[in-house]
């Protein structure tokens, strides 16, 4: 099959994707209501506290934690992308498609795009609401960009995440949970407290897992300050992490 | 060709009061209720995920609470446990009270409570049994908080007595709220759209409170919110009986509040389900 025709079923999936969301908006509002909660929950309720265990204030403290509330918001997204496979997988249209002379990865392409766009819309969303909190970065435009780049690859890595164990569940309620531990890793890194103030297993783990070197990558390009080698482990991290669910994922595909 | 049938004799005499009679007796409606909270106890045996709620939430709230925050709030975790440890209690048993909800709305949709209706048995008995049973879970809610609480290092100053009576405030107010849940079960459509219901009432409730950070640091606007939660009282009276076994005004707030809601709710649930059924 020539490139121009798998690029035409890619975009046709991608099509179909995008009106799901269209017409289905509640799963893109719980996405985005998720991470504004925790994130006015914890500058509001937590902030005072917090900010002034940090050595500054509310403010400082909604500086702070946005980068990680924005990762969260991603590892949200997951849940979507693992639900609307999987639904693919249980109702049988992946059966239809599978009998139609089509590129066969564009199904799952199909999803990791639409995922792709749902999750940038509502990081932007979730952004606006973090300026209007208090959050008040010190980046350039050259900063912005990157940061929107980092979170942009991490996205994709852990959106075909998603979709690995979206094709790999037996039922739509497995897929919603399975990707519930990915909302913990930003807890468990430096998302919301630095890791000096974390006991010391706890520190090794939050200093070692894949969510803090892209927090810290995105904060440092957010805020102004040194990323240090944090850039190099959060490519290095996006890129395992997208290999390896790729690979699952058309794995799975392609044996069910 | 007629067959005529002799007429059927009427009951006479105590056998006739016996079938005309509808008043329970109120022992007679505590043994219907007991026999209905053993059937809920039973479940509960049966279908272990619903003690996931008040075994896991204690030990992975104090646990995350403690060793995520304790340091960034109050320099170490030994000095945030005796702020968070009674915070964690009071909104583990409070958000376990919503499950009350989900549950009798999944027996109304099974049909189990059309059988029930058709028995001699108190109107209240079949919403009553379910709540009694679910004494059970807050006590196992309290305890495993409580305990996890001791093993990071909290020493309650309250000593044993104080521990106990904060439990038991905490389990009364999770037994009181529980009949709103009760309610919300029988109004609403689906047990989705209870739990939907249950988290949106609960989520404000339980974290804009005073259970995990001083009222000090809020800001204003939502200080003023904060101080006339019921959950608060309820969050404080426990604080003050672990911490300190002091017997203060909150204790008294928490108490009323939970007299207040059961007086509204127990009554309207009934009639709710009355209606319903």
């Amino acid at each position: 099959m020539t490139t121009t025709l798998a690029l035409r079923d890619c975009s046709t999936m991608l099509r179909r994707q995008l009106r799901h969301l269209q017409r289905y908006p509640s799963m893109t509002l719980m996405l985005v209501g998720m991470p504004v909660i925790f994130l006015l929950l914890f500058v509001y309720v937590l902030g005072g506290t917090l900010g002034a265990g940090l050595g500054g204030d509310r403010g400082d403290y909604a500086s702070y934690i946005t980068p990680g509330i924005l990762l969260m918001t991603v590892a949200t997204s997951v849940s979507g992308t693992s639900v609307s496979v999987a639904m693919d997988m249980t109702e049988g249209i992946v059966a239809r498609f599978r009998t139609m002379a089509i590129f066969r990865p564009s199904v799952l392409t199909g999803h990791v795009l639409a995922g792709m766009v749902q999750t940038l819309l509502s990081v932007a969303v979730v952004a606006c609401v973090a300026l209007l909190v208090g959050f008040r970065p010190a980046a350039s435009v050259g900063g912005w960009l990157g940061a929107l780049g980092v979170i942009a690859v991490f996205a994709f890595a852990l959106i075909w995440l998603g979709v690995a164990l979206g094709v790999s569940t037996r039922s739509v309620e497995t897929a919603s949970n399975t990707p519930m531990p990915l909302m913990l890793l930003p807890f468990l890194g430096s998302g919301f407290v630095p890791t000096d103030s974390m006991p010391t297993a706890l520190r090794w783990f939050a200093e070692y897992q894949p969510f803090t070197p892209v927090i810290e990558t995105v904060r440092g390009l957010l805020m102004g300050t040194p990323v240090g080698g944090h850039a190099v482990a959060a490519l290095v991290w996006s890129a395992a992490i997208a290999a390896g669910s790729y690979a699952w994922a058309i794995r799975r595909y392609n044996r069910t | 060709m007629t067959t005529l049938l002799a007429e059927p004799a009427r009951a006479t005499g105590p056998d006739r009061v016996a079938m005309t009679r509808t008043r329970i007796t109120l022992g007679e409606t505590a043994r219907q209720t007991m026999i209905l909270a053993w059937r809920a106890t039973k479940k509960m045996r049966r279908n272990g995920e619903q003690f996931f709620d008040v075994t896991f939430q204690p030990i992975l709230f104090t646990a995350m609470f403690a060793f995520i925050f304790g340091g960034a709030i109050a320099g170490d975790v030994a000095s945030y446990l005796p702020l968070m440890i009674p915070g964690i209690l009071a909104q583990t048993t409070l958000t376990a009270c919503m499950a009350t909800g989900v549950q009798l709305r999944e027996d109304m949709d099974k049909g189990v409570f059309d059988r029930f209706k058709s028995l001699p048995i108190a109107r209240i008995a079949p919403l009553a049994g379910p709540m009694v049973a679910d004494l059970l879970r807050y006590a196992i809610a309290a305890t495993l908080t409580f305990a996890m609480g001791l093993l990071l290092g909290y020493r309650p100053g309250g000593g044993v007595l104080g521990v106990v009576a904060g439990g038991l405030v905490a389990v009364v107010a999770g037994w009181s709220l529980a009949w709103v849940f009760t309610w919300v079960g029988t109004i609403a459509r689906s047990a989705q759209s209870v739990q939907g219901i249950s988290m949106m009432i609960m989520f404000p409730l339980t974290f804009l409170s005073n259970a995990f950070v001083p009222v000090e640091t809020l800001p204003g606007w939502l200080a003023g919110f904060v101080q006339v939660n019921p959950v608060s009282h309820v969050v404080s009276a426990v604080r003050a009986l672990a911490n300190t076994g002091s017997l203060t005004a909150d204790v008294g707030w928490a108490l009323l509040g939970c007299a207040v809601v059961v007086a509204i709710f127990a009554p309207l649930s009934v009639a709710t389900f009355r209606r319903r059924m």
